[in-house]
């Protein structure tokens, strides 16, 4: 077994019904590689899914798996596994038939398929499960025959529709971890379709964020959080503190901001003009209590709203005229007691984004 | 029970239960049983009984005759003139049970003129008054032998299984064909069907489903022998079907030309079809719609082939709807009587229900009526049970 690339040029889907789905998107996903598609519900991402699997065919523009153009061919004929979200398993098989389903219709012989499908139980660890029935086993045992099911016709790339979505948290980040697991033993290009950034930051390679059809930015985990392209993607992934205001200035290389709570600075990669209505984007992470030390500019005055205590963090809730924000503080022991009243936060330069106004993700 | 009471209060759980108990009892039970029984009782109408009675009868007619010759005489001998009262009641009370009908003739209606059976001599009076005393006697003796078990007079009645074993050969035939006629039925059904409750369970479309349910379902607001006599209209010789083919000039009606098509089986499985068609679709389709389609696109995903896919994947799950559909129209083929009487004309092989019929109201025999029921409903339970296994499915799978 070995990955494929998938390469998505000009594509659009418009369904019978007129919805666009996907608006003329690029997309290049190497060999090998795991990739996640990240979006909110509806943004289209399960259309890619469906034109790459073979479900449906792009109105325009073309679909090509390790070189091989793949419109018009049809799923069972592309070199692509789909996993479902309810991962479909056939409830009326046992667990091996079920594994070796895809060996079957290409005709194997039972001896053959059977201990194919034992191979692929065990490298899901799921060894001595073949004769159950799916019921049977617990739901993230399943997640894995879903695995064991679509690794068994060895696709070149195989794609996987938010299939840890039914599963509790703590079974979840097991589950992240194993497919990132078998990814890497086999080799195999994956797709990974989710609304779930933890699962697209902590497995992927490399992630796409989509929004409304459109691909809005591709690159590393890291990339996507520390780097965002648009204030969808900052918004979208993890969280920010949005602050509107207009550019006025540059200073250092970073652009200042005239905002209703003052100026602030930030990285700007784009190079705005001076009197450009933009925004400028902090994780709450980043932000700090200022306490009469560090950078003096970046400074707010606000009052202490709310204080969550999280465990190893506390939450901090801070109101500045109409403006709330939150700030994540590492729990030093005082569990954030000391911070009442009216407290001066603060953030670096290269701590905070500016970018053009845009339309932001909704919460 | 209790759930009842407290849901609907006493008089109404009382209503309800009655009403269960009067359907189950009254109209499911005590028919069954009673069919059952008349099924296993032999009604013997040739037997020494019957030999009995027909002597019996003999003696009362001869005993009749000579009683109105002495009425006669002695209107005449009164010479009155007037005709003698003739709505006086008939002197013979009739103890038989049968009215046998042809062999009274109907006393006292003709007023005897006077004169025509008078002039008996003395003579002849004592002697026929002697005879009917001799047949007094007789008479009384015959009835006190006579078996009067069954109610109808010349009839044995025994609990037997004589009912079942004289069924002639060709009735054993025309049984067997049923079956293997309802069994065609069924499968043909199942062949069409299948692939209507497929599309219309996997359609996507709203309106296109709303659009295909209404079609399936307007012809069953019409009655069932309408729809029998609109197929008649289509497979006569100078029907629909035979104007078309003339239409395309393949046959010539007018030089009398025309294909028979009714009275053969093909025209009875047809209208059968047509008539049943919907008892399959509709339990086929309520499993089909119950299958997550995302199995049908991973059978599809893994290169599974169409026929792959209904083998393995969409047939297993509709099985229990398959068997319902099977045994709802191997029942209602088996029973039909309407479409082989009506569409088959009596020039097509029998179906066992015409034969049914023919026992109860021709040969007038209802306990070999109801044994033949009885076979049939055999049969039937047979056929359920088989087919449950077959198809591994309980009772349970069907009833959902």
């Amino acid at each position: 077994m070995h990955g494929q690339d998938v390469a998505l040029k000009g594509v659009s889907m418009t369904y019978p019904n007129g919805f666009t789905a996907v608006h003329d998107t690029d997309l290049d996903i190497h060999a090998g590689e795991f990739f996640s598609i990240l979006g909110p519900s509806g943004c289209g991402k399960t259309t890619i899914l469906r034109m790459i699997s073979g479900f449906i065919d792009p109105t325009r523009g073309r679909v090509a798996i390790g070189g091989q153009e793949m419109n018009g061919i049809g799923p069972n004929r592309r070199p692509t596994a789909l996993i479902f979200q309810n991962l479909a398993l056939f409830p009326l098989m046992t667990v091996w038939e079920n594994v070796a389903f895809g060996l079957e219709a290409r005709g194997v012989g039972k001896a053959a398929r059977r201990k194919r499908a034992d191979e692929l139980l065990e490298l899901v660890a799921l060894t001595g499960q073949g004769d159950k029935k799916p019921t049977e086993l617990s739901g993230g045992q399943r997640q894995r025959v879903a695995v064991a099911r679509a690794l068994a016709v060895e696709p070149a790339v195989l794609l996987l529709d938010e299939p840890l979505s039914a599963l509790d948290l703590k079974l979840r980040q097991h589950m992240r971890a194993e497919l990132k697991a078998i990814q890497c033993k086999t080799g195999v290009t994956f797709i990974y379709i989710t609304h779930d950034q933890g699962e697209a930051l902590t497995m992927s390679d490399r992630v796409a964020v989509m929004n409304l059809g459109r691909i809005e930015q591709v690159g590393p985990a890291a990339d996507i959080y520390n780097a965002p392209a648009t204030p969808f993607v900052a918004t979208f992934v993890g969280e920010q503190n949005v602050l509107r205001g207009r550019v006025v200035g540059r200073e250092n290389g970073y652009a200042c901001l005239e905002t209703p709570l003052g100026r602030l600075f930030g990285v700007d990669n784009r190079g705005l003009s001076d009197g450009t209505d933009a925004m400028i984007f902090v994780r709450p992470e980043r932000m700090r209590i200022a306490n009469g030390t560090g950078d003096p500019a970046n400074r707010i005055e606000a009052e202490v709203e709310r204080r969550d205590l999280e465990g190893p963090f506390v939450n901090l809730f801070v109101r500045a005229g109409s403006h709330s924000l939150a700030l994540h503080l590492t729990n030093s022991g005082t569990a954030g007691q000391e911070f009442t009243g009216i407290q001066t936060v603060g953030f670096d330069h290269g701590d905070a984004v500016v970018m053009p106004t845009g339309e932001l993700a909704r919460e | 029970m209790s759930e009842l009471v407290r849901t609907y209060g006493r008089g109404l759980t009382a209503l309800f239960v009655g009403l269960i108990v009067a359907w189950i009892v009254g109209l499911i039970l005590v028919p069954q049983i009673r069919m059952i029984e008349r099924a296993f009782i032999y009604e013997d109408r040739g037997g020494e009984t019957a030999m009995l009675a027909l002597e019996i009868d003999r003696l009362y007619t001869e005993k009749f005759k000579l009683e109105q010759r002495l009425k006669a005489g002695e209107g005449s001998g009164g010479g009155s003139g007037l005709p003698s009262p003739s709505l006086t009641p008939s002197p013979t009370p009739a103890p038989s049970l049968t009215p046998s009908p042809g062999l009274t003739p109907s006393p006292g209606l003709t007023p005897s003129p006077g004169g025509a059976g008078g002039g008996l001599s003395a003579a002849e009076r004592v002697g026929a008054e002697a005879r009917i005393g001799e047949l007094n006697a007789q008479i009384a003796e015959l009835e006190a032998q006579e078996d009067t078990s069954s109610g109808e007079a010349g009839m044995k009645e025994s609990y037997s299984l004589d009912n079942f074993t004289t069924m002639s050969a060709v009735h054993v035939e025309i049984f067997v064909m049923t079956l293997l006629y309802a069994l065609c039925v069924t499968v043909l059904c199942f062949l069409i069907c299948y692939p209507v409750a497929y599309a219309a369970a996997t359609m996507q479309s709203e309106e296109k489903l709303t659009l295909l349910m209404v079609g399936l379902v307007i012809p069953y607001a019409i009655n069932e022998l309408l729809r029998i006599f609109s197929w008649v209209m289509i497979l006569e010789k100078q029907g629909i079907l035979n104007w078309l083919f003339d239409a395309l000039g393949i046959i010539s009606m007018d030089a009398g030309e025309g294909f028979r098509f009714v009275a053969s089986n093909g025209a009875v499985f047809t209208v059968m079809i047509y008539a049943y068609v919907l008892f399959m679709v509709f339990p086929i389709y309520n499993t089909i719609d119950t299958l997550d389609k995302n199995q049908i696109e991973a059978a599809r995903d893994l290169g599974a082939s169409v026929w792959k896919i209904h083998t393995r994947v969409v047939i297993p799950h509709a099985k229990p709807g398959i068997a319902v559909g099977s045994i709802m129209t191997f029942m209602l083929s088996a029973g039909s009587i309407a479409a082989p009487e009506i569409v088959g004309r009596g020039l097509h092989p029998d179906w066992f229900s015409q034969l049914i019929y023919r026992r109860f109201f021709e040969a007038d025999s209802w306990n070999q009526g109801s044994a033949y029921s009885v076979a049939l409903l055999v049969a039937c339970v047979a056929f359920i049970l088989v087919n449950m296994a077959i198809f591994k499915v309980g009772i349970r799978d069907i009833a959902k």
